[in-house]
This record gives structure tokens, sequence and C-alpha cells, in this order.
């Protein structure tokens, strides 16, 4: 089977037979929305797209538009590898993908809700007290307390995949502080001005609208009395890998970037430091983790936060988006209740679904994910960023076995699926000069507020760039590619 | 009958170098309560920062400080006139069957209720070899086993300053059987909570001059949840039932959640705390 050759760069792709292909059919053909991008690449020759993929990168690089992985000896600023060939969703499948997002969301902010005041999924034994109970994630400083508008999760990052058999799931759902939504939105100026005119010739959503909306959606969640909210973006400082997004996204909205020194708190109002004197903040769009927003209530040890933060909050005198505490939400273990607490909270069957999750804090489950460790993957219920995580069939025997020790210590702490084939892609790999398949999945943004929901029509298409590598997130070498989501 | 209380609480804190910013936190305002009302405070501090009224993570009133100039030393003075009413501890009454206890204590509603109260914290679990220090006795009923755990945990431990502090762990503590009000309330916490009965750690003052250990400075005992009666004061530093010379502060799963001072202080060097506690009472 070859792709049509008439297509110079594409001459030397390698479809593989097993993988779900975005682009092609099974007989080597372009899919129908993809025909008319594909003539349009066709007029670039391999060079040119060098050239053009060049330029791209070094406008990425002089933007600033960079990350640093941690748990590197030396810290370096990387850019994000970005591929000029992008993602096409249509329309239909995007309106699946657009109503399964706010579902979750919608459930997850009820969840939270639920487990900080009446805890009537757990009394109604539908999911486990032992999730909240065992979760260092569970803030109880948040127990009764009414955050403003009753929002919790007013950023959601939603993790999808499309599998080999052509259906959308979701791995994961990031409802702490999600980060990637300034790649969507880069993406798309450094394509268009690569290859402005390919994208005209297609009608996509666009994905500036973002900062706007975040805007709208906190000042909808202002507290009570505040007639026009001052709202702030407050970063860990410029060390944070997403440092870049941080900024980018107080620029665009038009407000001010702040660090915990920036701000003061007194008699349980925050203030900014500002030459024209105190200003006080009504909205912290935070991007600074639970433990860290006040060393007198978390770890006293944060230098990045704000002494006294949590009472003005605990008052209702400021609104932190996300809540302190959505953390037990995006708990792994929690994730394989998602589609009970949906129909629990909305009555209705996920338009999404998940991936099958065994609990390793089951004794059943524990069972057969240890006989089984060579065709799952493993995963830590509480971390992020892709750390930890054991792929079946790409260990060694005594990796099994180590897999198996680790498990054995704290079960509660690892969950299990199936090894997904993840779609793949063409994406241009520099290093053999020629495009390839590649897996990817796709980040959503997902926003909550007072009487408004909004998912970003595109989001963060994330490409595995080692061949055969299913692990997309940036701090483990993946790339991103912009993401078409076409009108009707 | 009601005893009228003025609590003093002075600290003096001195550093090496200056202090570029410091914040602190203090929980020692007496909670209002069904047995206590709280009259008046004031509060002082040398260098003349504000004194806010807040609250802590869990809804406690607190004083926080924030000076605003350079310092190498701190004195932060407090007073409050209460009164409280003389009780009885035992003034309920338990006629119900032995079952209905451990009934109540195993259902999920109950469990999720108290939830941050069975909690084993990093300073209320016990190590696997320590379980069995103390089993309840499931034909008596939870009051009565609250009761023998309080005498137990008294001498258990032996009251003694020094050997631990606010970082030892509760194994440490088990070992070397000795110990400060702190490591009796979370032993028994540890204890009480492994036995499932949900118990609150408190922080509080304690009447100055009867001779009960840790009236000194500020006192910690514990609450613990009696079926079909609610939340009841044990005092196993002293092996008494809490009652009118017991001036409560605050609540949480542990010290941790209470400590009487919080601070964040940017400064280089060493540094010393002192702090005294004077509790009177005078019969109104």
């Amino acid at each position: 089977m070859k792709p049509n050759t008439e297509h110079q760069i594409f001459s030397s792709y390698n479809k593989k037979d097993g993988f779900f292909d975005e682009v092609f059919n099974s007989n080597g053909d372009a899919k129908s929305i993809y025909k008319k991008l594909f003539d349009l690449y066709g007029y670039h020759s391999v060079a040119e797209y060098v050239q053009l993929n060049n330029k791209a990168k070094a406008s990425f690089f002089n933007q600033g538009i960079t990350f640093q992985v941690y748990g590197e000896k030396e810290a370096k600023e990387k850019i994000f590898p970005f591929d000029l060939f992008p993602r096409i969703i249509d329309a239909d499948e995007w309106n699946t993908i657009e109503a399964g997002s706010i579902q979750r969301s919608r459930a997850l902010n009820l969840f939270l809700w639920d487990v900080y005041h009446d805890k009537k999924i757990i009394k109604d034994k539908i999911v486990p007290l032992e999730l909240l109970s065992s979760s260092s994630n569970y803030l109880h400083q948040m127990i009764g307390v009414d955050p403003p508008k009753g929002i919790y999760n007013h950023v959601s990052g939603i993790d999808i995949i499309k599998h080999a058999d052509g259906n959308y799931y979701v791995l994961e759902d990031n409802i702490r502080c999600p980060s990637g939504v300034s790649y969507v939105i880069c993406n798309r100026t450094a394509l268009k001005r690569a290859l402005f005119g390919v994208f005209n010739h297609y009608q996509a959503h666009t994905v500036t609208n973002y900062a706007e909306n975040l805007m709208e959606i906190l000042e909808s969640v202002k507290p009570q009395g505040v007639d026009i909210p001052t709202c702030v973006v407050i970063t860990p400082g410029m060390y944070n890998s997403a440092y870049y997004e941080h900024s980018y996204l107080a620029k665009a909205m038009g407000v001010e970037l702040v660090e915990g020194r920036d701000l003061f708190v007194e008699n349980d109002f925050v203030y900014m430091k500002t030459i024209n004197g105190p200003k006080k903040v009504d909205v912290i769009y935070r991007r600074i983790d639970d433990l860290f927003i006040d060393p007198l209530e978390f770890n006293p040890d944060s230098t990045l936060g704000l002494p006294g933060l949590f009472s003005a909050y605990r008052k209702g005198n400021v609104c932190l988006a996300n809540a302190p505490g959505t953390g037990v939400a995006d708990d792994k273990a929690i994730y394989t209740y998602m589609p009970e607490i949906i129909k629990y909270y909305l009555d209705e069957e996920p338009i999404l679904s998940n991936v099958k999750t065994y609990h390793c804090s089951r004794q059943d489950e524990l069972k057969y994910v240890l006989e089984n460790v060579d065709k799952l993957v493993v995963k830590p219920v509480d971390e992020a960023g892709g750390y930890g995580i054991s792929i079946g069939n790409k260990l060694t025997k005594n990796e099994i076995e180590e897999v198996k020790k680790r498990i054995l210590k704290d079960p509660r702490k690892y969950v299990a699926q199936p090894i997904l084939s993840l779609s793949v892609h063409p994406t241009y790999i520099e290093d053999n000069n020629s495009f390839e398949q590649r897996h990817i999945d796709l980040r959503t943004f997902t926003l909550l507020g007072k009487d408004k929901e909004f998912v970003l029509k595109g989001g963060l298409t994330r490409v595995a760039l080692q061949e055969g590598n299913l692990i997309v997130n940036s701090s483990q070498g993946g790339g991103s590619k912009d993401t078409w989501v076409l009108k009707k | 009958m009601s005893l009228e209380y003025t609590v003093t609480y002075c600290t003096e804190n001195s550093y090496e170098n200056d202090v570029s910013e410091a914040f602190w936190q203090f929980c020692i305002i007496p909670e209002n309560n069904t047995t206590q009302d709280l009259i008046s405070w004031d509060f002082d501090n040398s260098l003349k920062a504000l004194n806010e009224v807040s609250i802590n993570g869990f809804g406690f009133q607190v004083v926080r400080i924030h000076p605003k100039q350079l310092f190498k030393k701190i004195t932060f003075k407090a007073s409050f006139k209460l009164v409280k009413k003389e009780i009885n501890p035992y003034d309920f009454i338990l006629n119900h069957e032995v079952s209905e206890d451990y009934a109540t204590i195993n259902n999920i509603v109950f469990i999720a209720d108290h939830e941050p109260f069975l909690r084993k914290t990093r300073f209320t679990k016990l190590a696997e070899k320590y379980k069995s220090l103390f089993l309840f006795d499931s034909t008596k009923l939870i009051f009565d086993n609250l009761l023998e755990l309080n005498s137990w945990v008294f001498e258990h431990l032996y009251f003694k300053v020094g050997v631990t502090d606010v970082h030892t762990s509760l194994d440490e503590v088990i070992e070397k059987r000795h110990g400060v009000c702190q490591d009796f309330a979370h032993l028994y916490c540890a204890i009480a909570r492994e036995n499932n009965i949900p118990v609150r750690y408190v922080s509080g003052y304690l009447h100055q001059g009867n001779g009960y250990f840790g009236d000194s400075q500020m006192h910690a005992w514990v609450e613990a949840f009696v079926p079909n009666v609610g939340w009841v004061g044990f005092d196993p530093t002293n092996n008494i039932l809490v009652e009118h010379n017991h001036l409560k502060v605050a609540h949480g799963k542990d010290y941790h959640d209470c400590p009487p001072i919080k601070g964040v202080v940017y400064s280089k060097g060493r540094n010393t705390t002192k702090y005294v506690v004077e509790v009177q009472a005078s019969q109104q």
C-alpha cells in the first residue's frame, strides 16, 4: 500500500497496517477532509518544507515560547517541537468531543461540590470513601466552603485519544492547573505565517478567542458585591516550565501577571502593589499548585504563595480559579468512576467513553494486573506529565518484575489500562527528512463559569515524536500540531 | 455557677540578623461555644504592626501580624477575658445497647461525615507493631472504652518537657514513653482512630494552680465522638474528662492543623523564641 506518490513530500511515507491513520484510508488515498490539504502541500518539495519548518521553529524561539524539563541536570530552554502538517477534525466529530468535554467538566464540578459538602455519592456507595481518605489532594480546609458561584474547575484539560476502532476515548481529566493552551494559539499563528495560502482554503474555527472567553469566565465568578472585578494571573515565576503561557494569558486578557510577592493580604482582602498604591484583587487565575498558594495554611516552606490568601478565599473575598482541592477529582483512580459519576449527577449516559481501567487497590484486579503487566500500561494515580508510566510491551523481564514490586509496595497508588493503539498522523521527522507515522492525542480546554460553558474549538494535538512511542507529554519528548476544527 | 478567666499569652522572638519580612499567625483566641463566652481581647506587639483578626483554614479565629520594617526582635502579647460555665462532664445518659454504638460507627454515612477525624495523619498513625497496643472491648460501650483509653495513655506516658518536640514521630513517643500534652493527645487520637472512633485534637488553655500537667504553656487534649452523645472532651495528660478548667481555642486532625504559632520569616542565622502563658480564674 503506498500513499499517493505524486505528492513529493509524502513520497516516502511509510504506512503501517494495524494503526488507525487519521489521514490515509487503507487503500492509501487521503481521506476526503485531507484531500484539499494534500493538493496544496503537494506543491512544495521537501526542501521547501524544511525551510518553512525552520522558519516556524525560529519564530517560536524568538517569541520565547519555550519550556524546561524538570529533573534534567542542566536546565535548558527547549522549544516545543511543532509540526506544520495540521490535524483536521470535522464538524460532526467535533460536536461529540465538545459535548463530551462539557459533560465531563460539569460532572466533575458537581462531584467536587459533593465531596466537599454532603458526600452523597460516597454515602450512596457509588464511589468508595477510600478514594477520598487516601488522597493527599483532598483538602479538609475546603470542606463546607462554597466557592464563588459554585464553580471549582473553571479550567479543565481533558485528554482524548482516537483508538484503532475509530472512536474517541478519554485518557485523563486534568483539573488542577492544566497547561498547553498557549501552544494551541501559537501553533495557529506559526502555521498561518508559514502557510497562509493553505489555511485560507479551509473554514476552520478560530482559537484566538480563548483569552476573551477565559476572561469572561473569571469575571463571572467574581465575589459577592463586586461590580467590575480586578483579575490577575499568578505565576510561580520565570523558572516555571509554563511561564510563557502565564505571561501570554495575562497579556491576552489584559490583566496583570503577578507573583506572590506582588500581592499582600490585609483584613482578609487581597491587594496588588502598584505605583498608584494598593489595588484590590477579586479574581485570581492561579497557576500555583494547591500546597504552595499560602505558606501560613499549606506548605510553610513555599515562597511562591501569598500568606493569608486562603483565609481571604474562605471568607469569599477573592475567587481562586481553579478552586483549591480540585486535585482530588483528577486522581486517576477517580477517573475510573467517571461513567458512574456522570450518571449519578447528570442522569446522562457518558458521551465520551473511558478506557477500561484496573484498580490495583482491588484484590481481583490487582491479581489480573500482576499477571498481565506485559499487556498493560501501569500508571501512578497522582503523577502528572507522564512520569512513572510503564508500558508493558516495551519492558524487559527484569523491568516487569520491578514494576510488579512497585505495585505491590503500594497498590492504591497504581491503576492499569490495556495498551491502547493511539491513532497516527503523518509527522515530519527532521532526522530522517521525511514524513512518518506518529501517535497523537488531543487535549481539549473546557471552561466553566456562572451560566457559561466554553470549549476551545481546536485543542492541543500532541505528537509522540519517537517512533512507536505512546507518551505524548512535552516533558517526555512530545511535539504538537495545529488542530483545525471545521465549520459545517 | 461560672468562672471568669483572664488569659495572657506573651511571646518574644529574637533573630541574629535583620528580618526583612515576616508573617505570623497566632491560633490562641479562645473560641465561643456552649460552655465559654469570650468577653474581650487585646493584642499588642512591639513593632506597632497591625494586629489582624482572621481565620485559619478550618474557620477558627487567629491573629496575624506582618511588620513592615526591618527588625531583630519582636514581642507579642495577647490577653483575653472569658466566662466559663461550671460543667459536669458526666452530664449525659448512656442507656442504649452496646451494639447500637458499633452499628453507628460502622455506618457509611457516619464514616463519611467524620472522615477528617478518622484519618491517620503523620502524627496520629500507629506503626504496624503498635496497632494492638490498646484494643477496644466490643462488649463495652464506646464511652467506657474511651475512658479506659484515657487512663491507659496517662499511665503509658510520663509527662516530661524536653524529650520530644513538635516533629517527634509517634513511634518515638511510644518507645521513649515520655512526652508532653501534644504527645498524649496524638497517642490518644491514633489509638481511638485505629478503633474507628472519630477524634479531634484540641488546643487550648488549662486552669493554673490546680497542679495539672501542662498548665504552664498552651495545653492539648482531645474530643472523641461518643455515639448518641456527641463530642466529649478527654484530657489524657491528666487522666480527667474536660470540664471548666479547660478553655478551648481550636481543633484539628493533629497539632499541625492548629499550632499556637505559625510563621514565615525571611532572615538568616539563629533565632530564639520564648513564650509565657498565664491563666487566672475567679469565681463569679
